[in-house]
């Protein structure tokens, strides 16, 4: 289950149990802005040292102005959003594709198990000094680290969703004279679409983290050298802001995500579900002959 | 396949008896060669005729079929279907299991027509005819409803419809409704039975319901497990179209009690 479809039934389910949905909103925004003032007086009243914990404030100053005024925030977040987007459908392809081989194929799921495990246990982001050693100061290494550690949630998806196909589905396909092709494009792999979707959804957020790593470790533009840079000139408000922006984004490639799989798992969607159920009886009304 | 079973194919198919649609002779099933699953059963079937197999747990009623469907290979001994050896799924058999195995992802009428995309392209004709048969299971208005929308004996009734658009004219049914409740149990079997005079189907029935076995069937063939063996053929002599009340009756009874006995000794 997903975060989104959660908060969209926690927003309507439960405001039919507790007041309005306006009202549920109103408490929330209440909420939030409590917490904000409390941060806000603490950091002005010096409770914690501004320069530690910038005010809530100064951080949407800094936003504004960087945001608004500055506008070198948008070439930096262009080269960031590149960077995680490329290393996500890299390492995606390479993640799915190794495991329908060894999927289809039991010898070579034999022979590769070991270096996927070596692979997963390895703390793969220790190897982004070697993969920049390698590939230089471009946004290539940085693409190469988002891929390396994004690849695994769905290369180890794909394959369970494959080989987790019912025993009597396949053997009901068998009956049909079905051939192997058949199988894995009519069977297998739309059984297994949920659970790719699921790792895809995680390889983004990974792609981001190798983005943003790789740009701490050695680089001269991307989100992660404008972080670094406030932070070493101790410019807190401005980091925070940074900050802000990477989770905006975060979200918006979250939100892209979860409509990717709204329409490519649509049966697991009771909206979009009836929707399509509509849309092909209206499709067949010749065939069926009313409706 | 071994070189002697090869050889006995060879030898059933030369007395064809064009009435006898699945022919046995000593069929056996082991696996990993120790574990007999079905040991020496010799049977005929009849064309039309609508056979049930009744047994408990491991009496290799399920392997049985699923040989006659050409998705396990014999150990030794004959099988043939239309008087042809078994090597593997024919056009000419259709199965159904006890879950209804549909694809969460096609509409009904989609799952239906899964027999003929699988065989080639797909006609006007082939459409309309997956929509009749969902009628014929009663399913009208439920055509494009996906699986997660309908209950369980509804799925179970598109699963049926899509057994039929295979064409096949001999149809294997692994405890189809087992899964599903007594009264709806109840009312598919009776369905089940207008359905196959329909059609006019050879069906194998199986099931681990005596009086289910019995009022269906033409034939009962009893089995006993370790080994799994064919006990004995029952012959069900009652008139058909047949009601529930039949199940009421001394005659019906006594039979469930002559094949409760033949599995009592086991």
């Amino acid at each position: 289950m997903s975060l989104a479809t959660d908060g969209n039934l926690s927003m309507t389910d439960v405001a039919h149990e507790r007041g309005s949905l306006a009202g549920r909103v109103m408490r929330h925004v209440a909420l939030f802005l409590g917490v904000m003032l409390v941060w806000e007086l603490a950091s002005y009243y010096q409770f914690v040292d501004p320069l530690i914990l910038p005010r809530p404030t100064a951080i949407a100053a800094a936003l504004v102005n960087m945001v608004l005024y500055q506008g070198t925030v948008w070439f930096h977040l262009g080269v960031t959003l590149w960077e995680a987007v490329a290393g996500f459908v890299i390492g995606s392809a390479i993640g799915i594709g190794l495991a329908v081989a060894a999927g289809l194929n039991e010898s070579f799921r034999r022979y590769i198990s070991p270096y996927i495990i070596a692979l997963q246990v390895t703390p793969r982001i220790a190897l982004a000094p070697i993969v920049i050693a390698w590939l230089g100061f471009g946004m290539m290494p940085k693409i190469a680290i988002g891929a390396l550690i994004c690849f695994f949630p769905p290369f180890i998806n794909t394959l369970t969703g494959l080989l987790n196909v019912d025993e009597d589905a396949n053997e009901m396909f068998r009956s049909l004279g079905a051939k192997k092709r058949q199988i894995f494009f009519s069977l297998m792999l739309p059984n297994a679409m949920p659970i790719i979707m699921a790792g895809l959804k995680t390889a983004i957020s990974l792609a981001l983290i190798g983005a943003i790593v790789g740009e701490f470790i050695s680089a001269s533009e991307g989100m992660g050298v404008l972080m670094q840079r406030y932070t070493f000139a101790l410019n807190m408000a401005s980091s925070f802001a940074v900050l802000v922006i990477l989770t905006a984004m975060g979200y918006v490639l979250f939100l892209l995500m979860e409509w990717a799989d709204n329409w490519l798992v649509y049966w697991r969607h009771d909206a979009r579900m009836t929707a399509i159920s509509r849309k092909k009886a209206k499709a067949w009304a010749g065939v069926a002959g009313r409706r | 396949m071994n070189a002697i079973a090869s050889h006995l194919v060879a030898a059933s198919t030369s007395h064809i008896d064009p009435d006898i649609v699945i022919s046995a002779r000593d069929l056996v099933k082991a696996f990993n060669s120790e574990v007999v699953a079905l040991d020496r059963a010799s049977f005929d079937i009849r064309r039309g005729s609508f056979v049930s197999l009744v047994g408990p747990s491991g009496c290799g009623k399920s392997t049985l079929l699923r040989l006659v469907a050409g998705l396990i290979g014999k150990s030794a001994g004959e099988l043939s279907v239309l008087g042809h050896g078994v090597t593997g799924p024919s056009h000419d058999v259709g199965m159904m299991f006890q879950r209804p195995t549909l694809l969460e992802w096609r509409t009904a009428v989609e799952n239906v027509l899964l027999p003929t995309e699988v065989q080639g392209t797909t006609t006007d004709a082939d459409r309309r005819r997956a929509i009749e048969l969902l009628q014929l299971v009663g399913l009208r208005d439920f055509e494009f409803s996906f699986p997660r929308q309908l209950s369980g004996g509804m799925q179970q009734r598109v699963a049926l419809a899509r057994l039929l658009q295979t064409g096949a004219n001999i149809l294997l049914l692994d405890e189809p409704f087992g899964a599903l409740d007594e009264f709806t149990r109840e009312r598919l079997n009776l369905e089940l039975l207008r359905i196959v005079d329909d059609v006019e189907a050879t069906v194998l029935f199986v099931t681990h319901n005596i009086s289910e076995a019995i009022f269906l069937a033409d034939q009962v063939m009893v089995m006993t497990p370790r080994p799994g063996r064919l006990a004995k053929i029952v012959d069900v002599p009652f008139e058909r179209p047949r009601e529930i009340a039949l199940m009421q009756t001394p005659e019906f009874n006594s039979l469930v009690g002559e094949v409760r006995s033949i599995l009592g000794g086991h």
